[in-house]
Formats: structure tokens, sequence, C-alpha cells
């Protein structure tokens, strides 16, 4: 009999972690999509209004376009340059490590104090950048006041504050290569392209899936930037779902439909991780 | 074995000092939370220790208000966890009404004496202000801090006017000879002016707000569950500001992150309340001179300018075990003497009535000349309306405000309409 507890005592930690910190509130959550509370007055039952307004609300279904748009700028770019980075890290270069720290440095800064000195270098004013631009000709630009360009502006920045997690990853995954393939590849007279696009590529596409998951998952949650930045501005270009969720339940106290706009949320991410799965998982 | 008898001692001790902090809060009959701005907390020291002086079977605690993100999340999660302090100083007037909703609050209408009190301390207008919809008072009128006009004086001059813009045309005119391209690029780096463009709601109480009730002689927003501010002063409201920005006359970019753009001379006005006089003082360049005015109005305005007073209220939480004991404190807490003191420490204005012409208060403003002219506007203050979704309706304004104000993508009548509209499904629901 007490050979028989003994497991389960070893695993009760986790599952009272799991049960207090991860079932309940998920169960609760559910439970309070179903009913209106502002939190200090009793609960009411609301049956599926909340969800009926969240079908009709336009304002959520912008943050969800705008929380697209985001990923559509910033996962590309970021895969692009971090695999890039990696691939110049990989190499035999001086101060190697020297660069392999600094490029890791933003991801351990603060967002908020990151978003801060965007915040500076975006001033249409006196931004650096629009300083550049006006010095060499160009017209400035409303980094974060024109509707077209804050969005891509917040991609920008939060693609250079992660960059460096997502170089790691590639890092690791580039010393796994084993190197006699390069140097049958270079025996062959293959091109350095041709090395890293039907050697490298092929051998870390785990990595490249774990790249995109976690940076999907990472951009679906974009809050401080446009929080810290712009509010959600101008004309509620930059409202991210999350942003929006976080104002309902925070701001306005909307617990139970807070709750259903974060329900759908995490169904859409989930739903959006599969569909990526199933795509790598085709091209190996 | 040994550790542990080493460690005995400690813990022993560390018992003793929580139960004897503990015992002094049990001997408090009442526990009362403060701002916790420094101030504020020296105030609330000096009031507490002279009470127990004189009451020492009537204890009061004083505490300030615990850390947060922000008081007001603070006190929710309080109201929420049921460890509520018995009386409360510094609650926004916007929130009273939600919490009155909840049955947190002592309607202090019902304790012995209050109305008399409160009819002694505030005109008819502020009564009626804190009235809530179902009759009762929940909350006792504190501390005020009116928006008003700051302007520096030498930047007034230099555009040759004799004294701070009044009406908008005024504004127009003075924004128009202050701006300027300094670095000659083709681009406008000093404004007349300067307003948070964030959509956040309450960015709206230092600009359109104010606004508002100076053109419309202190007119609510929504009143009986409907919207009421689509009218003549809201459109003038927004068509002033829009033209503001339209002419480039204020910055659409944020320029709360740099260094004080007021001091470096970036802008000459901006609307604020008396806690810039403190920074001003101490910050300003040699030289510098600047003042206050109450807040621009329409070119055919007419009648006294109101202003938005971003009132803080006492409240006495129905966790109290003894609310009369709890009110006996507050009335002394508000008396003129302690008024006086609070002026003193604090340099904030306490929601009297007659402030400015009470000889009591006649030394304090005779050494601050700058406090004076917030004690003048005092009489003409707003608070906000009573109502439980009044975050919401500031929020749907301040949309609407970015578009029409901001961007020009809505005119003013387009946007007051669909705001009215929003606003209106709002109290439906």
């Amino acid at each position: 009999m007490r050979k028989k507890l003994i497991p389960y005592l070893l695993v009760s930690p986790y599952i009272i972690y799991f049960l207090v910190f991860v079932a309940f509130p998920v169960g609760f959550s559910v439970y309070l999509t179903f009913n209106n509370w502002n939190i200090i007055s009793p609960m009411e039952f609301a049956g599926l209004s909340n969800y009926k307004r969240l079908f009709n609300d336009a304002l959520f279904r912008k943050a969800v376009v705008n929380t697209l748009i985001f990923l559509v700028i910033h996962i590309p770019f970021q895969i692009v340059i971090a695999l890039f980075l990696a691939e110049l890290l990989n190499q035999k270069i001086k101060f190697r490590g020297f660069f392999r720290a600094a490029f890791f440095l933003p991801v351990i800064v603060s967002g908020v104090v990151v978003t801060i000195l965007w915040q500076q270098l975006y001033g249409f004013d006196t931004g650096l950048l629009n300083r550049v631009l006006v010095k060499i000709g160009f017209a400035k630009i409303g980094w974060l006041t024109d509707p077209n360009w804050a969005m891509p502006s917040i991609a920008v920045m939060a693609t250079w504050k992660n960059v460096g997690l997502y170089v790691i990853l590639f890092l690791v995954g580039l010393q796994t290569v084993p190197p006699q393939y390069y140097e049958a590849a270079e025996l062959e007279g293959a091109t350095h392209l041709q090395k890293f696009f039907r050697i490298t590529l092929p051998i870390i596409n785990p990595t490249i899936f774990m790249v995109i998951v976690l940076s999907t998952i990472g951009g679906f949650s974009l809050f401080i930037e446009p929080y810290v930045m712009t509010g959600g501005g101008p004309l509620n270009s930059t409202v991210s779902a999350v942003l929006y969720i976080y104002k309902q339940g925070f701001f306005y106290h909307h617990m139970g439909y807070a709750a259903t706009l974060g329900f759908f949320f995490a169904l859409l991410i989930l739903s959006v991780v599969m569909i990526q799965k199933k795509f790598v998982e085709k091209d190996k | 074995m040994k550790s542990i008898k080493k460690i005995l001692p400690l813990f022993v001790f560390a018992l003793v000092v929580s139960c004897s902090s503990d015992s002094q809060t049990r001997d408090a009959k009442i526990i009362y939370w403060s701002s916790n701005n420094t101030e504020e907390i020296e105030f609330a020291r000096y009031i507490v220790e002279k009470w127990n002086q004189k009451n020492p079977e009537e204890k009061i605690m004083f505490q300030p208000v615990p850390e947060g993100q922000s008081s007001e999340e603070v006190i929710l999660a309080a109201v929420v966890g049921k460890t509520t302090p018995d009386i409360y100083s510094n609650m926004w007037e916007g929130d009273v009404e939600s919490y009155a909703r909840a049955g947190v609050l002592v309607a202090l209408d019902t304790l012995d004496g209050f109305m008399d009190f409160l009819h002694e301390r505030c005109d008819s207008a502020v009564i009626a202000d804190v009235t809530s919809p179902d009759g009762h008072i929940y909350q006792i009128p504190w501390k005020i801090n009116p928006i008003m006009l700051l302007y520096n004086s030498n930047a007034i001059k230099e555009i040759g006017f004799a004294e701070p813009p009044k009406t908008y045309s005024d504004f127009f005119n003075a924004s128009k000879k202050f701006q300027r391209d300094n670095d000659g690029d083709g681009y406008v780096d000093r404004w007349f002016g300067y307003a948070e463009v964030l959509v956040t709601w309450w960015q709206r109480f230092f600009d359109f707000y104010p606004l508002y009730l100076a053109a419309s002689n202190g007119a609510p927003l929504v009143k009986n569950n409907k919207a009421v501010f689509n009218n003549e002063a809201g459109v003038k409201v927004f068509e002033f500001l829009r033209v503001m920005y339209k002419r480039n006359y204020f910055p659409k970019e944020r320029l709360s992150a740099r260094q004080d753009v007021f001091l470096d001379g970036v802008i000459a006005t901006r609307f604020t309340g008396p806690w810039e006089i403190s920074h001003t003082e101490k910050f300003k360049p040699a030289r510098f001179k600047y003042d206050f005015h109450p807040m621009p109005v329409p070119d055919n305005h007419s009648g006294n300018v109101y202003t938005y007073g971003d009132p803080k209220n006492i409240v006495i939480f129905k966790t109290c075990l003894d609310p009369p004991l709890a009110w006996k404190f507050l009335k002394y807490a508000l008396s003129e003497e302690n008024d006086l003191k609070f002026l003193e420490i604090t340099n904030q204005l306490p929601h009297r009535k007659n402030l400015d012409t009470n000889p009591k208060y006649a030394g304090y403003f005779a050494k601050n000349s700058k406090m004076k002219v917030f004690a003048e506007q005092a009489k003409y203050v707003k608070g906000t309306d009573q109502s439980p979704v009044l975050k919401e309706v500031f929020d749907l304004i301040s949309q609407e405000y970015e578009a029409c104000v901001i961007y020009g993508k809505k005119t003013p009548r387009e946007a007051l309409n669909d705001a009215e509209k929003a606003v209106n499904l709002l109290f439906l629901k």
C-alpha cells in the first residue's frame, strides 16, 4: 500500500500546482464567460450574451487584425534576421563571445525601458530616425503618429528586442549540423548559398518550427509596446488583442467579457499554431 | 540541535515583534488609509497624532494606501478581498458611484450631523454633484486641483500680448505668432501648447473635459442615463482643438518623455493643475516667469469660466465597525484649522466654499499668490457625473476625439453624434 502511494506523493506537488494555478483559473475563466461580473458586485448569469457581443464587436475584430498584421511583419523579419545573425556568429570571427552577448542584451532589458528608448528614436520632430531622413533629403515620417506606420514601427522594435533569443536558438540548431556534410558538399563544388539551402535549412527545420511557434505565441501576446508607446492609437491602429482584453478587464472591469475574449483568443492561437505545425511537418 | 538552539531565540523574537505590532493595530478603533505621496502622508500623520493625543480611548491608526500600480487598483483589490480600511481619503469622485452600487460604502447622510456639516463646508452645487442617483451621499468633498491654463509670461509678452489668451480666437492668434521652425528644416518645432494625444480615457481630463466645462458653464456629460454632451459647447471645443492640431499649433507627437518642454520654451502653455507650481519653482531657468489663467472659452462665451476640479473625496467603507467614530474623526480632520494645515503642508486646495475670501486662509494665500488664482477658480469647478460607467463614457468620447480632433477624419458634429450614439447604447445594456 505504502509502495503504491509513493509515486502519487512524488507527483503531488506538480498536481497541486497544476490544479491551483492552471486548472482552476482555466475552469473559472470558462465559467466567467457565461456571466457578467465587475469584481465588486455579485456575478450575474449572462448566458451566451458575451459570445454574441464578441462576434459583433468591431473593435475586437480590428484588434485581432492588427495583431495579425504585426505577426505578418514580425515573424518573417525576425526569422530572417535571427538566422542571418546566427550564421554570422557561427563563423570563427573575432570577439564572437562579445557579439553573442551584445545581441542577447535587449532580451533581458525591461520591455518598458526598450519601449521608452525607441519612442525617442521614433519621435517626429526630434527623433534620430527623422533627423537622418531629413539630412539625406527625405520627408519626415510619423512613425508612431501615422496610422499606416505605427504598427510596422512597433513590429520593428519588437524584432530588435527579441531577435537575440532566436539567434541563440538558431546557433544551437546550426551547431547540430555535422561538418562533414559541408566538407562533402565543398568537394562537389557547392556554393555557400547552395550549402545553406540544401544542407543547413533542412537540418535546422525543427529549430525553425520552434522559432515560428515561439514567436507566434510571443507576437500574439503583444501588449507592452502599444500600451506604453501609443495606447492603441493612432485611430486604434495599434490596439492589439491582448491590449483590448486588458482594457476590458482591468479598465472597465468587464470580467465576463474579458474572459470570453481571452478564451476565444486562446483558441485562435491554438488553431494558428496547429496550422503552422501542419505546414512545417509537410515540408519535412 | 545546536543550530535549532541558535534559531529558536530569533524565532521567538520575531513572533513577539509581530504580535506586538498586531496588538497595536488592534488597539486602534479605526484604520485610515491616506494617499501615499510624501506631503499627504505628513498631513495624515499630523492629524492622527493630534487626535490620538486628545482621544487615547478612540485611537486611529493611519497608513498610506499600500503600493500598487495605482491607488484605484489597490482599493479595488481591498474591496474584493474585504480588507478595506475604515476610512479612505483620495477616492476619485468618478469611482464612488460603482462602489456605492456594489453596497460597500456607508451612506454618510445617515450619520448624525453630516448634512449640517456638509452645508457648512460646501455650496449647494457641490452637494448636488456628490449626491448619488439613489439620493444618498457616499463621499465627503475633500480636496480639489482645478485644471487651468499655465502660461509662460515672457513668451506671451514676446509675441505682443499684454495678457494670456482668453478666447479661442485669441488662442489662434497667439499660436500663430508663437509657432516657429527653429532649425529651418521645414517643420514646426515650437508650438503654442501641448496636450497628450494618447486615446487613454483619463487624458481627456486635461483637454476636452475642462474645455467643455468652460464652454458649457459647467454642463454635465451624462444625465439620467443619457448622453448630453452633443451640444454647441461640445462642437465648439472639438472644433477649437481640431484647428489647433490641424494648423500645427499643438504637436501630434508625444512630448512627455522629453525634458520639460514648457520650461525649455518648446511650448508656451499647458492645461494643468496646481501641482505644477512646486515642479516649476524647483526647475525653472533664471528669469523664467509663469502664471495661471482660466481655460480658454468660445468667442461669444458669457458667464463664469468653469473647469474640471479633479476632486478627491473621503469615504467610509462598510467594513467599518464604528461608523459614528469614523465620522467623528473626519469632522475633526476636516475642520477649518486642519484644512489650513492641509494647504500649508500639501499645497492642494481643500474643497470648501469661500476659500479665497475666508480670513483663516488669507495669510497662506498672501504668501502663495499663485495658489490664490486656483482658490479663486475653486468657486467654478465641477467634478465628474455620478455614473457607474463613467470610464467607458470617457473612453468613447476619447475615441471620437482622436478621430476628429487629432486626425481630422470626422467633423466635430459627426464625431459627437457617433459618441452620443455609443454612450446611449452603453446605458441600454
